[in-house]
């Protein structure tokens, strides 16, 4: 379950209309979402609220044997009007599973964003800082994201730890992306590492203006997307490669919604291929093959998704003053729609060949969100569960 | 002594070899495991060999039902090999960009550019295969009801060990291995391995050893220098005792040049301190005696025989001792060994009752308790050392109490077997050589079987050849040595001629002659002090100026003869 701070990030980059999957770093994100979930470890809570539209706060105390804890502070230059209710929020937004990549959008006219009054430009460029101060380690993280253009967004993240070397660590990284290809560079100055990644979408482009109707007689409508990474570590004369594929199925696509990725790092001569497919409206199966051309490892992981869906239960509605005094019963009103399903829960789990198995159930009580996980290990018979947890997150 | 292992049917178990290879992999993979290794390290293959160890036992300190104490030689150069398997993440080089990898250098997740697939690890599988043991170790073990086993390595036991590996064509990764294992082994030998033994015989036989865990720290820790022991059952304990040395670090040491180790370890800190207040009393003419647990006085034990030995006005000095021999008491002829053994070194600084009854002691019990207590051991190489070294010695010898101390345990057991000899006058003729300074050897001669009488007194030479021929040989002493050294002695006893005519009389038996002798002791050791004091200069030398027993020399043989 994404935390608050990460839900309110995202909903900065929706209100700034920033497609942040339309990037390499994302290409497996639904595999990573289905097969390396993260439990929670012990007893964790989360507090956080929205106070007005530009800030946020949110305070986290947890209980691993030891107490720690962290306090976080956000603001944004955008004033956000997303729901921040824990009772209200669609846990579709928060929980992520099966990813279903949307049809690409043309990116806003530079001019559009332009503002002038009385003959000068007025208008800023949005931002968000972010600043988070773990206790009692006394480790600081900072965030800064700026959306310079409608096309490109610069990113700032620093680590402040006195155990980090050099005290620690900063990340730049400018993003640029037009819909059909999107690149990425950054420095960071552990290793002075700097890095390249770009990601190309194959078909047509968002940007030009006739659009052709999908044709729907295909037997798959979809998009395949290709990248490939770069880093060189300047300091330690070392570097890292890979590239990757996907193809995934288009909403618009009236079958079953099928994502495959296969992912390659010729340094290392490890391939991972991955594969996953939203089997109903509420399943979702993900599969993951790792194989080593060095080495002959392999591996192979199984995960999946159930969504369990409640129907909205309406409120009894109790007989009106007006009606007991006109002695007769209320109007009755027919709903005009029915209302949609509401999430009850979601269990995600995955099993490897080694019988590493990871459990989590997600979902909401009364206004909390919980999440219950562990991960057990069937190969040690005396203590299989390694790892057991749970987090509790309320925020208004 | 040597173990003959028999090694085959260890091995021959069927189950053993599973149960172990289990026992060894939960043990690996309890501690946590450098980055590196990516999975759980898997015992392949373990073999004993056919090969046993050589073990041989070096010494055996201390033997009862609930304790041992003990020290052995181990060595081991048998065909045992160990086979493990591991994945571990090879350290090439996308993983050493350290953003890349948080996993592998728990970098800040928060700050890691989060590269796609151009972090992930290559895993290999690792085989490490040990072979060609070879240990030489000395172990100490030592074993007791209340404070378990413990297991000590006093050197590095591994010498050499062979390590192949997947990776054997690399010479890089296979001397890092290597040097690796090597010290990991050495570590789990010497540090982990104790421990681990202790604490499992601590569950084993102490089921409350919680209670006692400081205790078990402070024992492991000072395992070295110092052994749970009781020092009163140990012989060289009960030797300084009754000489009442005062034993402070200085005197240990120097004991230590033969044994030094050992010894050390013998001794608590407390039990030192309190024999030390015990010497002390003994000096200062105190009355106070701290009492020492599980220990026997000498003092106490000899009350009973005081009386007809008379013995102790004659162990108080030499010239005493020899009035009594005169008078042909059988026991006096320890006193006299005993007088000139302790009266160069100890008579002047215990004047009083207390060397009295220590005297007695060594008088009447001499046959039973310190055969018992001594005879058994085999230390005479310590005496011997000593003793060459002390040749110098003037007769006098107020000189060094260690030495005194450490030659006293081979000396006395000697005294008791020779008590039985019948007096014979023959042996008299005392090879009158002039004074001969090698007066530490005067301790052997009176260990030799003379008894009775001052003849057999006078004229040691036949009974070193006699009784205590082994003695006599394992210190490579000539045969004519003790006759010189008898004279030695005398010139020595000399020194306290002039009293000796009133004591004679006063060996009646009798309370008033005990309170007698007391005082004559007092005054003894008062003029033996004085003059001590007056050389006090020459104390730090070891060539004694021989002057003072010629002097003598004369008095004593009128005396005698």
């Amino acid at each position: 379950m994404l935390e608050f701070m990460d839900y309110i990030q995202h909903a900065f980059y929706d209100a700034t209309r920033w497609n942040y999957e339309n990037s390499y770093s994302h290409l497996t994100a639904t595999a990573r979402d289905l097969l390396d979930f993260e439990t929670p470890r012990g007893l964790r809570l989360n507090i956080s609220s929205l106070s007005s539209p530009n800030f946020a706060t949110s305070y986290a105390l947890g209980s691993v044997g030891f107490v720690d804890g962290s306090l976080s502070y956000l603001y944004t230059s955008l004033p956000l009007r997303s729901t921040s209710h824990s009772g209200t929020i669609d846990l579709h937004d928060v929980i992520r599973g099966y990813r279903q990549i949307q049809e690409l959008r043309k990116p806003d006219n530079s001019r559009d964003w332009e503002e002038w009054l009385a003959g000068r430009r007025i208008d800023k460029r949005d931002s968000l800082l972010y600043g988070r101060l773990y206790l009692p380690q006394s480790t600081l993280e900072a965030l800064y994201l700026r959306r310079i253009s409608p096309t490109s967004q610069l990113r700032l993240s620093a680590v402040s730890d006195s155990r980090l070397r050099n005290g620690g660590t900063i990340l730049a990284m400018h993003q640029y992306d037009v819909g059909k290809y999107s690149a990425e560079t950054l420095y960071s100055t552990d290793g002075g590492l700097i890095g390249l990644r770009g990601l190309y979408n194959f078909g047509p482009d968002p940007r030009s203006k006739t659009r052709e109707p999908p044709t729907l007689e295909d037997r798959i409508y979809g998009r395949f997307s290709a990248g490939g990474e770069l880093y060189y570590g300047s300091l330690n004369k070392s570097g890292g490669v890979s590239f990757g594929g996907r193809f995934a199925t288009l909403p618009a696509h009236r079958g079953i919604p099928l994502t495959a990725t296969l992912t390659v790092n010729p340094l290392i001569g490890s391939l991972s291929t991955t594969y996953a497919v939203k089997a109903g409206r509420n399943l979702a199966l993900c599969s993951k093959f790792d194989f080593n051309a060095y080495s002959y490892e392999s591996e192979v992981v199984v995960g999946w998704e159930l969504w369990r869906m409640r129907a909205r239960t309406e409120r009894k509605r109790e007989r009106s003053m007006e009606a007991k005094l006109a002695w007769r019963l209320d109007e009755v009103k027919e709903p005009v729609m029915p209302k949609p399903e509401e999430v009850a829960g979601v269990f995600k789990a995955r099993v490897d060949q080694n019988w590493k198995i990871r459990l989590l159930w997600e979902g909401r009580m009364k206004e909390l969100l919980f999440t219950l996980g562990s991960s057990i290990d069937m190969k040690k018979r005396d203590q299989p569960f390694r790892t057991l947890g749970m987090e509790i997150q309320y925020s208004s | 002594m040597a173990f003959n292992f028999n090694w085959s049917p260890l091995a021959a178990d069927a189950n053993f070899y599973s149960r172990a290879q289990e026992m060894l992999t939960t043990a690996l993979n309890k501690s946590p495991k450098p980055p590196i290794i990516v999975d759980d390290i898997l015992v392949n293959e373990l073999n004993l060999g056919s090969v046993p160890p050589d073990l041989e036992i070096l010494e055996i300190g201390d033997l009862a039902e609930d304790r041992f104490r003990g020290i052995f030689k181990m060595c081991y150069s048998g065909d045992s090999f160990l086979t493990l398997k591991t994945r571990v993440q090879v350290p090439n080089i996308s993983t050493q960009v350290n953003p890349l990898n948080t996993y592998l250098f728990s970098k800040p997740s928060f700050t890691s550019p989060q590269p796609l697939a151009a972090s992930s690890g290559l895993t290999i599988p690792l085989q490490i295969t040990l072979s060609e043991i070879k240990l030489s170790a000395f172990i100490i073990l030592v074993f007791s009801r209340q404070k378990g086993l413990t297991l000590v390595f006093r050197n590095d036991p591994l010498e050499s060990i062979k390590v192949s590996s997947t990776f054997d064509s690399i010479p890089f990764i296979k001397d890092y291995l290597q040097k690796e294992i090597e010290m990991q082994l050495r570590n789990l030998m010497m540090d982990e391995l104790p421990a681990i033994i202790h604490r499992l015989s601590l569950q084993l036989w102490c089921p409350e050893y919680r209670a006692k865990e400081d205790e078990e720290k402070a024992q492991a820790a000072k395992l070295e220098e110092e052994a749970p022991v009781d020092p009163f059952a140990s012989p060289p304990q009960d030797a300084v005792d009754a000489r009442g040395n005062v034993l402070d670090a200085s005197e240990i040491s120097s004991l230590s040049l033969d044994g030094g180790s050992e010894i050390h370890s013998l001794f608590s800190q407390k039990n030192l301190l309190r024999l030390a207040a015990l010497t002390d009393s003994h000096r200062t003419l105190s009355l106070f005696t701290p009492s020492i647990r599980d220990a026997v006085f000498r003092a106490w034990a000899g009350a009973a025989d005081r009386n007809d030995s008379s013995g102790p006005s004659g162990a108080v000095t030499p010239s005493l001792t020899r009035t009594l021999s005169n008078l042909g008491s059988t026991s006096t002829t320890y006193t006299f060994g005993k007088g000139s053994d302790d009266g160069h070194g100890q008579l002047p600084s215990r004047p009083s009752l207390v060397s009295l009854h220590t005297a007695t002691t060594g008088l009447s019990l001499g046959a039973g308790r310190h055969s018992r207590s001594h005879a058994n051991r085999k230390k005479k190489t310590r005496v011997v050392n000593l003793r060459k070294s002390k040749t110098t010695d003037d007769i006098l010898s107020e000189s060094g109490d260690s030495e005194t101390s450490s030659a006293a345990p081979a000396s006395e057991p000697l005294f008791a077997k020779v008590i039985p000899e019948e007096p014979e006058d023959g042996v008299l003729t005392p090879p009158r050589s002039p004074y001969n300074p090698r007066l530490r050897t005067s301790v052997r001669p009176v260990k030799s079987p003379m008894a009775v009488n001052e003849s057999t007194v006078l004229d040691p030479s036949p009974s070193t050849e006699k009784p205590d021929s082994e003695a006599a040989s394992s210190t490579s002493r000539s045969a004519n040595a003790p006759s010189s050294y008898q004279d030695e002695k005398w010139g020595a006893n000399s020194t306290f001629l002039e009293p000796a005519p009133n004591l004679s009389n006063s060996a009646a038996p009798g309370i008033l002659e005990q309170a007698w002798v007391l005082k004559m002791a007092g005054e003894i050791a008062r003029r033996v002090h004085d003059e001590k004091a007056a050389r006090e200069g020459f104390w730090q030398t070891d060539e004694r100026d021989e002057a003072p027993p010629p002097a003598y020399q004369p008095n004593t043989s009128p005396f005698h003869r």
